[in-house]
């Protein structure tokens, strides 16, 4: 199957190439089509912008009154979180949410084609306040969580630690990249060294550098957390929806 | 605030109208529930055999401000908000200068005595439970608090980057509101 799409699109590519480079006639653009035909062009889900439809789950003003917006104060400002900020009200940092919203169109995009492609999804949250809500959130949308104490090599010492060959994840969500109000969460570090793409959520005071897809926003609100949690859900439950679809039809 | 004024206009409004559809109004039979708070059922009564003389009369003003007041708020729900505006009638800006302003907050965890209060901030406030009223402070209570300082956070000697407590230092005034059912004081 798969095969076959990258043959079609290969034809595709040499068909428009040789269009515009020679100054040959239509002619012989007509005689191609029909080899197409005789070919199923099947579009996969990757050819599309936004095939899940991620962009619907939310607006500019959902995010706003999840209170995303809100930042630390001046004080505790990362130099590199500066290109998200809107601006400073007496000292404390605001986030320009239409940033934030492309950030987060983007992780929820990622996160539904890795749900779809049958994926493991990790979830971590450090945050205490929050840590049974992203544990709920995981369950039911039959991923995985971690909001405990992290020990050092899970992920690069995992086949010895776990005492057996052990899958690591395909995508880790990170909805609170610290550890503590000092440390950034071990595991972003090792999910850039396992090549496992993370999203994160950086507050003002985080480090966006080692994560893949980050989305600046609060991230210490229990209201913020809950939407991020529901969205992300919402993104899992399409991807695999349109999973099961697929499987189904090609059963049959 | 917004929406209070609205509710206020709304309800001026409403008073108006009431007073002036008993005489004019075709559709008398919606209004006899809603004016039941308003006017005696007697004057009602004798209006109702006037109403279908007016049917064929053009809308006048009472009906267009009829129509206008019924949909004015159905607008405000499809309208595409930027950020910017959004922010700007927001009520972090309205508050000014955060430190001692009176704010309303809502306790949502009880530890013994101690009080997590939220008041729409990013971060709670922790108060301990006063001894006047004690006992009607529990999750869900609506409280008046006075902030202090929006965020507990500050650069200790020798640090490069703030220590921050994640919350915010309030002084607790009173109650609001409060679930708890207190029995007939005599």
């Amino acid at each position: 199957m798969l095969c076959r799409n990258i043959k079609n699109r290969y034809i595709n590519y040499a068909v428009t190439v040789f269009r515009y480079n020679s100054t040959a006639s239509q002619v012989i653009l007509e005689t191609l089509p029909e080899r197409d035909d005789a070919v199923e062009k099947k579009k996969s889900p990757l050819d599309y912008p936004d095939y899940f439809k991620v962009h619907d789950l939310f607006t500019v003003k959902d995010l706003f009154d999840a209170r995303v917006h809100f930042g630390h104060k001046e004080g505790s400002l990362n130099d590199y979180m500066r290109p998200y900020l809107y601006g400073s009200r007496l000292g404390h940092l605001i986030f320009d949410l239409d940033i934030t919203a492309e950030h987060l169109r983007k992780a929820l995009n990622v996160t539904a084609h890795i749900a779809y492609r049958g994926g493991i999804i990790c979830f971590f949250n450090r945050n205490a306040l929050n840590a049974h809500l992203v544990e709920n959130t995981a369950k039911e949308c039959g991923e995985y969580a971690h909001t405990r104490f992290w020990r050092g090599g899970i992920f690069t010492n995992a086949n010895h630690q776990f005492g057996a060959v052990t899958r690591l994840p395909d995508l880790c969500i990170f909805l609170n990249t610290q550890n503590n109000i000092l440390n950034q969460h071990t595991a972003v570090r090792d999910s850039a060294k396992m090549l496992i793409p993370t999203i994160g959520i950086v507050d003002s005071n985080c480090n966006p550098n080692l994560i893949t897809y980050p989305i600046p926003g609060n991230d210490d609100t229990p209201s913020a957390i809950q939407l991020y949690c529901e969205l992300f859900k919402q993104a899992i439950k399409r991807g695999k929806e349109e999973r099961m679809r697929f499987l189904q039809e090609n059963d049959n | 605030m917004y929406h209070a004024r609205l509710m206020l206009r709304n309800a001026n409004c409403l008073s108006n109208i009431i007073e002036g559809a008993i005489y004019r109004h075709a559709n008398l039979s919606s209004l006899v529930v809603k004016s039941k708070n308003f006017s005696s059922t007697s004057d009602i009564k004798t209006h109702q055999e006037n109403a279908p003389l007016e049917e064929s009369e053009r809308a006048g003003g009472f009906a267009k401000a009829y129509e206008k007041q019924s949909h004015i708020l159905d607008s405000q729900e499809n309208e595409n908000h930027t950020f910017a505006s959004l922010l700007r009638n927001s009520k972090l800006i309205d508050l000014g200068d955060p430190v001692g302003k009176v704010v309303i907050g809502k306790i949502f965890h009880v530890v013994q005595d101690d009080l997590y209060i939220d008041f729409g901030w990013k971060f709670h406030c922790v108060c301990t439970r006063p001894t006047n009223r004690g006992d009607e402070y529990v999750r869900g209570t609506r409280v008046r608090i006075q902030i202090n300082d929006l965020e507990l956070s500050s650069r200790f000697l020798g640090s490069s980057s703030d220590l921050t407590l994640l919350e915010a230092d309030c002084k607790l005034l009173g109650i609001v509101s409060t679930p708890v059912r207190t029995s007939a004081k005599v």
